[in-house]
């Protein structure tokens, strides 16, 4: 295989840095006062608040350290590299439809026999170092497409940057459209914190007014190019709104030594090595390290919460070390779970004791149901004609394209379906031209049609609530274990007949909108994504002032075990359309103030 | 395919380097970002990437793919084309680590359209005449939609590798695109009526 700097990157010192940090760090170095699982957007803020209040904290990491200035390689381009981006030959992403067709565990399948490490559909040439072998560690049950990062600061390293709060539609949806039931919490509640997220971490936008996407404390705003603000007048007379789009990045800087304000350079989602985006590792992880009062210990797989029967309280954590495979007991006053909805849920069903035979927190039973995420796959495209023909111009130097809120089932009730969905996107000229693959033709005609058409794209896709059902659930396999020969999450998980209703609705309204806007050559994806793409999982451990109905409280703590926190979206009890990340800072902030104050009051 | 498309590395000046980048604003905007050490550097990366023996495609059939993805995507007034921005280097490096099939359908579909040239019009396909070569290359493109013939297959796969190589290549991003991004912006500025101005790339008004 031909050498490929860009493949090839030299990470020995930050290997030997996590080598010598999880070397070095035993369950004697302590002692520790709350021991937070993950490093990704939950468990970073759930240290940062933590170690900020003088709170001596132990965060374990599944994967190593990160250096986020080589690994983060914001401006390279395509040309860097002869293969053009594209992962090395024994490397493979699962596809779209192979998540459909293929069966559990994806690694296992003879058709990728002859690679050596499978990923899930979110590798790239930039993430692919930090994306979970699905070989080494499988998934089974009906099909899914969950994307795991194990690395320091987890899934924030390649998030989306979409930073949108629930509101009263979310935490009352219930009172609402009378359907399941409503958060024991409530838009007020949480208002305070998501403030004080958006002034951590910085979050760009534009006040808005509208009830179903509460406006925040914003920085300076994207602003909309030429075929996108053509696009908004048009739907401005359907009383749709198409809004710049709100990135959890800082635009105006934020105090914090390791960020620096957005240069609008793009290419966020491969990591920004301006740390303008929010990535946990230098807006949280770092500065909590700062205080002295923060470890992290990295190549630390958490097994199961290990469960006192005597105090009736968690004691700590059973660690299993990747490079070793030692096992170690790491002890605490409290355990604070923030690996991603999907792990936090595997650890507690995996935590099994006598007094907890179906895993800690799971005497509701519940533990695992009420899977919910986002329906994606319904697009829509066309040409915008005011710039077929021009000039190019700089269009996609900003965090996130512009947004579509949600305008179904705000005042109306739509006959075929619950809740609802927006859409997020935008147009003009980007790097890659993908519309050249429906361009038909070839020579001089061709080059001159992309070329003319280039300025004039505009695309939107959708995102749709995925109504919370009890049947859809995570368990764990009672057979298929990973390489460390811990019990795998078995999916069962399906889009429901809301959700398919939806998604003909989204097909319908984005047509309509490209047809008002005057948009040529209009294009509709129908075709929902697989289950899980949109990697905003939430709900397998929802939240509820009913020990019987839910298994945590108003404050994301078991009911069970008054000692055990989820720091991730796992108690959230509907999630509408917006993206997950936001809330999950928001809702952690909360939870570690209540934390914070049980502490201080002696009650754990 | 020359050599010098890029030069030696040694004892170039940093604005010799910056034009062999070509890529204007872009790399001005890149400098204060990339040592003198750096950019010389990403030329020689560049530098040794252009010789490259190709490793599947004889070179008889090389021709055959240089001809065929110039066809596809020609060199015009604007740009060079497929061929200047090395597609056929592109594509045969990604055969070179395809599987044994995939590398057969390239080789057979290049033999294929060498074959059908011959019968035709007399000559291998890079030896045909403009006129002749539009002609060949309009009827195996005929049914790009649902393709029929294996040589209407084999255009459609070779049209999406070159769309792929060329608009991931300097000449496609930079000189046929002119792409802008990828550069420090202190400021997005979007549509001109964003700022209450008559935008003179659209053509909208303000405040509308």
């Amino acid at each position: 295989m031909q050498a490929d700097p860009t493949l090839a990157l030299d990470l020995d010192d930050i290997i030997k840095e996590s080598r010598r940090l999880s070397m070095s760090i035993t369950p004697d170095t302590g002692p520790w006062d709350v021991i937070v699982v993950g490093s990704g957007a939950a468990g970073g803020m759930a240290a940062f608040q933590l170690a900020t209040a003088g709170i001596k904290v132990l965060v374990l990491e599944a994967g190593r350290m990160i250096d986020t200035q080589k690994e983060y390689r914001t401006m390279e381009w395509p040309y860097a590299s002869m293969r053009r981006q594209r992962l090395p030959g024994d490397e493979r992403a699962i596809a779209v439809a192979e998540y459909n067709f293929v069966d559990r565990p994806y690694g296992a399948n003879p058709a990728f026999a002859k690679y050596k490490k499978v990923s899930s559909y979110a590798a790239n040439t930039f993430s692919r170092n930090w994306m979970v072998n699905e070989k080494e560690q499988p998934l089974t049950g009906t099909p899914y497409a969950a994307v795991r990062a194990r690395v320091l600061g987890g899934r924030t390293n390649l998030w989306g940057r979409g930073a949108l709060r629930y509101g009263p539609l979310e935490f009352k949806a219930k009172s609402h459209d009378g359907y399941d039931v409503d958060w024991p919490i409530s838009y007020e509640d949480v208002k305070p914190y998501y403030d004080k997220v958006d002034v951590l971490l910085g979050c760009s936008g534009t006040v808005e007014h509208l009830m179903q996407i509460p406006d925040g404390i914003f920085q300076r705003a994207s602003k909309l190019n030429c075929v996108e603000v053509e696009f908004k007048r048009a739907i401005a007379k359907m009383g749709r709104h198409y809004i710049p789009g709100r990135a959890g990045v800082t635009t105006d800087g934020v105090l914090n030594k390791y960020r620096t304000r957005c240069m609008g350079r793009g290419r966020c989602g491969r990591g920004c090595d301006l740390q303008s985006s929010f990535h946990s590792p230098t807006a949280l992880i770092y500065p909590a390290r700062d205080t002295g009062n923060l470890t992290v210990r990295p190549y630390s797989i958490v097994a199961e919460v290990l469960f006192d029967q005597t105090r009736n309280r968690a004691s700590g954590v059973r660690v299993i070390d990747s490079n070793t495979r030692e096992t170690m007991d790491f002890k605490a006053r409290v355990v604070v779970l923030g690996a991603g909805t999907l792990e936090s849920t595997r650890i507690l069903f995996n935590s099994k004791s006598r007094l907890h035979p179906t895993g800690l927190g799971n005497s509701s039973g519940l533990l695992g149901c009420y899977l919910s995420e986002h329906l994606m796959g319904i697009r829509g495209s066309g040409f915008m004609p005011s710039r077929i023909g021009t000039e190019t111009t700089l269009d996609d130097g900003r965090p996130v394209p512009p947004y579509v809120p949600r305008f179904r089932n705000l005042a109306d009730r739509h006959p075929d379906f619950l809740r609802g969905y927006h859409f997020q996107g935008g147009g003009g000229c980007a790097e890659y031209p993908g519309m050249a693959h429906e361009t038909a033709g070839y020579g001089k005609a061709f080059k001159s049609s992309v070329r003319k058409h280039y300025p004039a794209m505009i695309s939107l896709g959708g995102f749709g609530e995925v109504l919370p059902r009890k049947e859809n659930r995570v368990t764990v396999d009672s057979e298929v274990k990973d390489i460390w020969g811990l019990p795998v999450l078995r999916f069962d998980y399906r889009f429901g007949e809301n959700e398919l209703k939806m998604a003909k609705d989204m097909a319908v309204t984005v047509e309509e909108m490209l047809v008002a806007a005057g948009a040529e050559n209009i294009k509709i994806s129908s075709e929902p994504l697989p289950p899980g793409w949109s990697i905003h999982e939430i709900g397998t451990a929802r939240m509820g002032d009913d020990p019987k109905t839910s298994v945590t409280d108003r404050f994301c703590r078991l009911h069970d075990v008054n000692n055990v926190y989820m720091a991730d979206a796992s108690p959230f009890v509907s999630g509408g359309t917006q993206n997950t990340t936001w809330s999950i800072l928001a809702i952690c902030w909360r939870t570690m103030d209540y934390l914070k104050e049980q502490m201080r009051a002696g009650n754990v | 395919m020359s050599d010098s498309t890029f030069p030696t590395p040694r004892g170039v000046s940093r604005r010799t380097v910056l034009r062999a980048l070509g890529s204007g604003a872009g790399a001005a905007a890149l400098l204060p970002w990339l040592s003198n050490d750096g950019l010389l550097a990403f030329t020689e990366l560049q530098r040794r990437m252009a010789p490259r023996a190709p490793k599947v495609v004889p070179a008889v059939r090389f021709a055959t793919l240089q001809a065929l993805v110039e066809a596809i995507i020609p060199a015009d007034e604007r740009s060079p084309g497929a061929k200047q921005a090395r597609v056929a280097d592109y594509i045969d490096l990604l055969l070179s680590e395809s599987e044994d099939e995939v590398k057969q359908e390239w080789l057979d579909g290049l033999a294929a359209l060498d074959a059908e040239a011959k019968a035709r019009f007399g000559s291998s396909f890079a030896g045909l005449s403009p006129a002749s070569m539009d002609r060949l290359m309009a009827d195996i493109s005929r049914h790009e939609l649902e393709p029929i013939t294996p040589l209407e297959f084999f255009f459609k796969t070779t049209k999406r590798a070159t769309i792929h190589g060329y608009y991931t290549s300097e000449i496609g991003i930079h000189r046929e695109l002119r792409y802008k991004g990828n550069q420090m912006l202190p400021e997005f500025v979007g549509c001109a009526t964003e700022d209450g101005k008559d935008c003179e790339h659209c053509k909208q008004k303000a405040g509308k």
